[in-house]
């Protein structure tokens, strides 16, 4: 039976790379190893907006042939249903803030997408959703490593003239930072067993607005606000 | 799930592409792999495809810079290639130098460089 995540694997293959479809096939949690015969409407809807906001984003100039490709692919057993959902126009998805789970090496992956395709979506430039993906995967990083699990979340600012960027805040209840090692890591002399010790700093650099907050025994807070530019 | 990265020989350099999610385990296994096949057959450079990595962070660096050095105690040459311009953007914003390898636009280029030194 083919499932879903084979069936647009193919299609994929060689526009987008294998380390990018398996972030993308992440998010569709349990709906991409689902045979496609067995889709629901509502699953067919879900898949392709999904899909659709990834491909524009990292098959730029053939996107529309992909997406097309990919309804019909999805469709190919009850093509009504899935025409209805994807030909009808599939209603946005909502901006509600993100709150992704970050306890593995592979969340850091799934992060750092979600805060790309995010950062695409509220208008940010190519380069400035670059920077949101690394400083997120820094976060996301620091978390894994050093509290061995937390949250990251990202919401989108928004006043009267529409979104004015993107906040990140990245918490865990690990072990925090002492305040040796603190003066250490701004003073860039921190070196870290398994990174550079610079992450922190790095996250600080590349984002407009950064605040940490860190407990001993409680856990450490960091959030970050990337301006778009105007 | 075991997983390795193939290691491809052309004339007398080794070929990586980094194709997917490097982690600590298959980092070190790369490291010392290479550092083997360096040895064995003589290579004259190493040569890391890094044109599918969309986001390099501080950690890849590490593990780039870590590689280099290594591949550098033998006697032979690190080449990062494909470097995409945003995350080149980032990594200079971010202070954060790749200083243990060399750099070329293209595979081509970084073989170019190594067959003549």
């Amino acid at each position: 039976m083919k499932t879903v995540e084979k069936e647009v694997g193919a299609i994929l293959a060689g526009t987008i790379s294998s380390i990018t479809q398996r972030s993308i096939f992440n998010r569709l949690g349990g709906l991409a190893t689902t045979p496609i015969q067995q889709l629901t409407p509502a699953d067919r809807a879900t898949i392709l907006s999904e899909l659709e906001n990834s491909v524009r984003l990292f098959a730029r100039s053939n996107s529309p042939q992909l997406i097309a490709s990919i309804t019909k692919a999805l469709s190919a057993e009850s093509g009504a249903a899935a025409a209805a959902a994807g030909g009808g126009g599939t209603a946005p998805t909502v901006a509600a803030p993100r709150q992704l789970p970050i306890e593995q090496e592979k969340d850091i992956a799934t992060a750092r997408l979600e805060a790309w395709s995010e950062a695409v979506r509220i208008g940010l430039s190519k380069f400035a959703s670059v920077k949101v993906a690394t400083a997120v995967s820094e976060l996301a990083r620091n978390i894994v490593f050093y509290a061995g699990k937390g949250f990251v979340e990202l919401r989108s600012l928004k006043d009267d003239r529409g979104v004015i960027g993107l906040q990140i805040i990245a918490t865990d209840q690990g072990p925090g930072i002492p305040a040796t090692k603190l003066d250490e890591i701004w003073a860039g002399t921190y070196k870290s067993q398994r990174g550079m010790g610079k992450g922190l700093v790095a996250v600080k650099k590349l984002v407009d607005e950064f605040q940490l907050d860190t407990r001993p025994g409680v856990g450490t807070t960091v959030t970050c606000i990337f301006r778009g530019e105007r | 799930m075991e997983q390795e990265l193939p290691i491809i020989q052309i004339r007398n350099c080794l070929l990586v592409s980094i194709q997917t999610e490097l982690h600590d385990r298959l980092a070190l296994d790369l490291q010392a792999s290479l550092m083997e096949r360096v040895r064995a057959v003589n290579a004259r450079g190493v040569i890391l495809d890094v044109s599918a990595v969309e986001v390099i962070d501080s950690y890849i660096t590490r593990i780039l810079n870590d590689i280099g050095k290594s591949v550098r105690f033998m006697g032979a040459d690190c080449y990062i290639v494909g470097i995409r311009p945003a995350v080149a953007m980032t990594l200079i914003e971010m202070g954060v130098e790749l200083d243990s390898v060399s750099t070329a636009l293209s595979l081509d280029l970084a073989l170019e460089r190594l067959e003549l030194l």
